[in-house]
């Protein structure tokens, strides 16, 4: 019970929040409506869980609250593998800044020596 | 024909004087990459004549070698880029023999080998590990080779512009024999001696770096 309330009221929350943005202009209209669809479903569920069977049952399994465990470690892991690519670009960048600072300083030094 | 010696070096002040010297009595020049030491590793070699590169941040032997060979081929006009060790291992009376096929024209990179000819007093745990590598490598790389994690090599100035290590840590190895095959070079493995000592066994790779190599370089076939 306490678990569907706050979640409602989370959800209302972050409709307020995006519907705000909206106003100042900071968000499109496009993002407005998906964000809304989204939180609405996040109400929708947290309201009657069962609803989630029927799209449950739809797709091969058994019930809606294990559809949502699924797809969140499914999303999560999907989450991770774009970090880790983000992270190892973020490496290759580094190293070669690193590299392009040690080629210039070493040319400095050893015009000093030449002279 | 220009030769220069690139040696990545991290946390090596006591035996980066030895090591620079003696390679360069082979070389024209020796590039000394010091990779972020936390000691006087890079004073030590620039008072032995190399030029030092100073990595800022520490990016591992792979990247370290990488950046001595791009100074070595833009910046020298390097004919030959040899891999040489800071830890003594290698012996720079190798050079010669080693970079002799690339004289010659008769390849485009020279491997050193660890088990051709020339005993070496390696442990028994390190000729396990590397005898998986080289397993592994034959079924993945494809390239028949005694010895796949050897660090001493002889790069013709072609190699080394088709050889861009983007694997900065130990699994750049792997890596080179991969753009072998994929780039087509020319290749020749030769004896070289590399010696093991109480010291070399305390500071260099454990076991367990093994599947550090492994990891990374899995992950690389994975990522772009
Ligand atoms: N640039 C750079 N060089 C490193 C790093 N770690 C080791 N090295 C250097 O790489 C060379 C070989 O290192 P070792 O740890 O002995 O590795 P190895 O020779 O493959 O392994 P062993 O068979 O155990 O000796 C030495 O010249 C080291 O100074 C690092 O983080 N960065
Ligand atoms: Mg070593």
């Amino acid at each position: 019970m306490i678990f569907q309330f706050s979640l409602i009221i989370f959800a209302i929350f972050a409709i307020i929040r995006t519907y705000k943005q909206y106003r100042l202009q900071r968000v499109s209209a496009s993002w407005l409506t998906s964000w809304l669809l989204l939180w609405l479903a996040v109400i929708l569920v947290a309201i009657s869980p069962q609803s989630t069977d029927i799209l449950a049952k739809y797709v091969g399994v058994e019930r809606g609250a294990d559809l949502l465990v699924y797809s969140a470690v499914v999303i999560l892991y999907y989450g991770l593998y774009r970090m880790m690519v983000k992270q190892e670009k973020l490496q290759q960048e580094l190293t070669s800044l690193v590299r392009k600072l040690a080629i210039m300083e070493a040319k400095k030094i050893e015009a000093k020596k030449d002279r | 024909m220009k030769i220069v010696a690139v040696i990545p070096a991290y946390n090596e002040e006591q035996r980066i004087r030895n090591s620079a010297e003696d390679a360069g009595r082979f070389v024209d020049t020796v590039v000394v990459v010091d990779d972020c030491s936390k000691d006087k590793t890079g004073e030590v070699a620039l008072t032995a004549g190399a030029h030092v590169l100073r990595h800022e941040i520490n990016r591992g032997q792979g990247a370290a070698l990488q950046t001595g060979t791009d100074y070595a081929v833009q910046n020298l006009e390097a004919d030959i880029i040899v891999h040489f060790d800071a830890d003594g291992q290698m012996q720079g009376a190798d050079i010669p023999k080693m970079i002799e096929p690339i004289l010659n024209s008769e390849v485009d990179i020279v491997l050193g080998s660890r088990f051709l000819g020339a005993e070496s007093n390696m442990p028994l745990s390190r000729r396990l590990t590397l005898w998986l590598a080289l397993l592994f490598t034959r079924l993945v790389s494809g390239i028949k080779i005694s010895d796949t994690h050897n660090g001493f090599r002889a790069l013709s100035k072609y190699s080394a512009q088709n050889i861009k290590i983007s694997l900065d840590r130990m699994a750049h190895a792997s890596e080179i024999l991969d753009l072998i095959k994929l780039k087509n070079l020319k290749f020749v493995e030769r004896p070289v001696m590399i010696k093991y000592t109480a010291d070399t066994l305390a500071k260099g790779q454990s076991f367990m770096s093994g599947f550090i190599v492994l990891k990374d370089f899995i992950k690389s076939k994975f990522i772009d």
